[in-house]
């Protein structure tokens, strides 16, 4: 029944149970991370036998009054390895409660005080500071082996650790009456080791210059596999189709023009790549005419805001203004300019085209009249045509902006 | 044009784009030489004093800025052009403020780029509408919060109301001339407002231009 550290896999390990035919599909012995008191250890075993956590923590206190449950427990705990993150336990992930830590605690002593009732009154005295430093190397190994960032609270739990099991030995060593040769020896020790670190110093610093150079080219290596990912799902792909469409000078310019705005707003302007502001919006709706319509855009914004209902609106008009001059100017380019005040956002649309005369548009031609004009008069904007035949043309749209 | 043709250096780090802007200037200027880093750029401008400097705003070896800033001083007569594709608002203005008259994007058009350069060796000054989108952007913070700062003349930390309108119609896309039609003041006042504006953002150290620009940074 002694639990036997195995060379620290997940087999099967000799422990508190019959191993006699361990089934494939029991869980692997792993300590737990959660629902666990100290190391994880009796909850990760007791995972892996399919018993309840409190009879494997109950059996390892009741042999740890012996020595020999103490020994078992940390040598697995050294042993057996951590299970993964994000690792979910198979059954029954309780969480180690305070009351049960409690009870264990009392059965410890209630256990310890009938033992050494038993056993020789005697080394009682030795008793008491053996289970100090252990109380204090339990609370170190349990700081040190969390993955908690928190320093702060770590911090303090491995001050207390060290102060108990310092305390524990010192006490171990005044009841045995060693402490004077214990000091000595430790003096020495200490000028030993110091020597040993001078003289090493320059090794470690060599090791932990490695270590940060390691990880620098390691965060480069990272950002330029997502700078490679980035352009060939990008650049690439369209150099391949520029290439394809070779004969076919709408088609490449067009793609040229889509894939230098891509670019541009993944180099310089990751905040308008993700939407949901204004000018975020207007490179959008940019991007979508230029692709149906052989027409370059410009558009310069100044200011920004976020887009709420009214906006939308007037970002629809605003598309619908630049497709008209697209579609119906007979230009090339086409000038968009918007700008964001305290008071209102206005945005012109402007070509150098044919212009038109405004009192002599059919009726049927609701472009203008409807998407533009009457789309920003619902959300209490205004939109003004300025133009004349062979003129060009330009559309004036202002949303004035609610005083919040 | 009267006198001896322009003659004009070009800087940028693409043979490519050298050799295309080479050729969309034509028989219209006379281009002096061509460089592709800082230290190039420095000598051989030094060297052939040219009247324009078309200037690439990204380079190696320190940028547009690293160039001028080690010839503006002592080549007070040749006049500087930043070309670039760079939409960073941050570069450009760093550009502008370190003595270039203008700022033009690679995307112009033949006919405009020898527009650009002949006004720049006219002693003009060249808004594109994006140029005068950002700098209406790096002014726009404005009267919020008017910090006067004593050496300095606070005028040049705000537009004037015309100002501001001329830069809105340069970013709208109109020319000069039509600015000047529109507005009833003659070419001439536009540029000079133009002018002013660039001063402006060259001589305001005041910090809501600084502010603005680690915004844009860190955007």
């Amino acid at each position: 029944m002694c639990p036997t550290g195995g060379p620290g896999h997940d087999g099967p390990v000799t422990t508190t149970a019959p191993p006699a035919g361990v089934r494939a599909d029991r869980p692997p012995l792993l300590r737990a991370r959660r629902g666990r008191v100290l190391g994880g250890v009796a909850a990760g075993t007791a995972d892996h036998l399919r018993l309840d956590p409190v009879v494997v923590r109950v059996a390892f206190v009741l042999l740890g009054i012996s020595g020999v449950g103490v020994v078992g427990y940390a040598l697995l705990w050294f042993t057996m390895k951590a299970a993964p993150a994000g690792y979910e336990r198979p059954d029954r992930p309780p969480r180690a409660s305070g009351r049960q830590l409690l009870g264990l605690v009392a059965l410890g002593v209630l256990a310890l005080a009938l033992s050494s009732r038993l056993d020789t009154l005697t080394r009682g005295d030795v008793v008491v500071p053996l289970v100090l430093a252990g109380a204090g190397l339990a609370v170190i190994w349990y700081q040190l082996d969390t993955e908690r960032t928190d320093a702060r609270s770590a911090r303090w739990g491995l001050v207390v650790g060290v102060l108990l099991a310092g305390g524990g030995l010192v006490l171990l060593l005044a009841t045995t009456g060693q402490l004077a040769n214990a000091r000595n020896g430790f003096v020495a020790t200490v000028v030993v080791l110091v020597g040993v670190v001078l003289a090493t110093a320059p090794l470690w610093r060599r090791l932990l210059d490695s270590r940060a150079d390691e990880r620098a080219a390691r965060i480069r290596s990272e950002e330029r596999a997502a700078v490679a990912a980035h352009l060939h799902d990008s650049v690439l792909q369209t150099l391949a189709l520029v290439q394809k469409h070779a004969g076919d000078p709408a088609q490449v310019t067009r793609l040229a023009r889509g894939q230098e705005r891509e670019l541009r707003s993944w180099l310089y302007a990751p905040r308008t790549a993700e939407g949901g502001t204004w000018a975020g919006r207007v490179s959008e709706l940019v991007a979508d005419v230029e692709a149906d319509h052989e027409v370059a855009v410009d558009p310069v914004v100044v200011g920004d805001l976020d887009v709420d209902d009214a906006v939308e609106a007037l970002a629809r008009a605003t598309r619908e203004a630049v497709v008209n001059a697209a579609k119906h100017a007979g230009v090339a380019t086409v000038d968009l300019y918007t700008e964001v005040t305290p008071s209102a956002v206005t945005v012109f649309v402007r070509d150098r085209g044919a212009g038109f005369d405004p009192d002599r548009v059919p009726e049927d031609r609701r472009g203008l009249r409807d998407s533009v004009v009457g789309r920003l008069q619902r959300v209490g904007g205004t939109a003004t045509v300025h133009t004349a035949p062979g003129a060009g043309t330009e559309v004036e749209l202002v949303l004035p902006r609610r005083t919040t | 044009m009267t006198a001896p043709l322009t003659t004009v250096f070009l800087v940028d780090d693409h043979a490519m784009v050298r050799s295309g802007v080479r050729a969309e200037l034509g028989d219209a200027v006379e281009v002096v030489g061509e460089a592709a880093d800082v230290a190039e750029a420095v000598a051989g401008v030094r060297a052939t004093r040219p009247d324009v400097v078309l200037l690439d705003v990204h380079l190696p070896g320190g940028g547009g800025r690293a160039v001028l800033e080690a010839l503006r001083a002592e080549l007070p007569d040749v006049r500087w052009l930043a070309l670039s594709v760079s939409d960073a608002a941050e570069d450009v203005i760093a550009v502008i403020r370190a003595g270039a008259r203008g700022y033009v994007t690679k995307t112009i058009s033949g006919h405009d780029l020898r527009d650009a350069v002949a006004r720049v060796a006219e002693g003009d000054v060249v808004f594109s509408p994006r140029l005068a989108g950002f700098v209406l952007d790096a002014f726009a913070a404005g009267p919020a919060a008017p910090v006067p700062e004593p050496d300095v003349d606070p005028g040049l930390d705000l537009l004037s109301a015309r100002e501001r309108e001329v830069m809105q119609l340069l970013a709208r896309g109109y020319t000069y001339r039509e600015i000047g039609q529109r507005l009833f003041i003659s070419v001439k006042t536009v540029e000079s407002h133009a002018s002013n504006v660039l001063r402006k953002l060259q001589l305001s150290n005041r910090n809501e231009l600084t502010r603005w620009a680690v915004d844009r940074k860190l955007a």
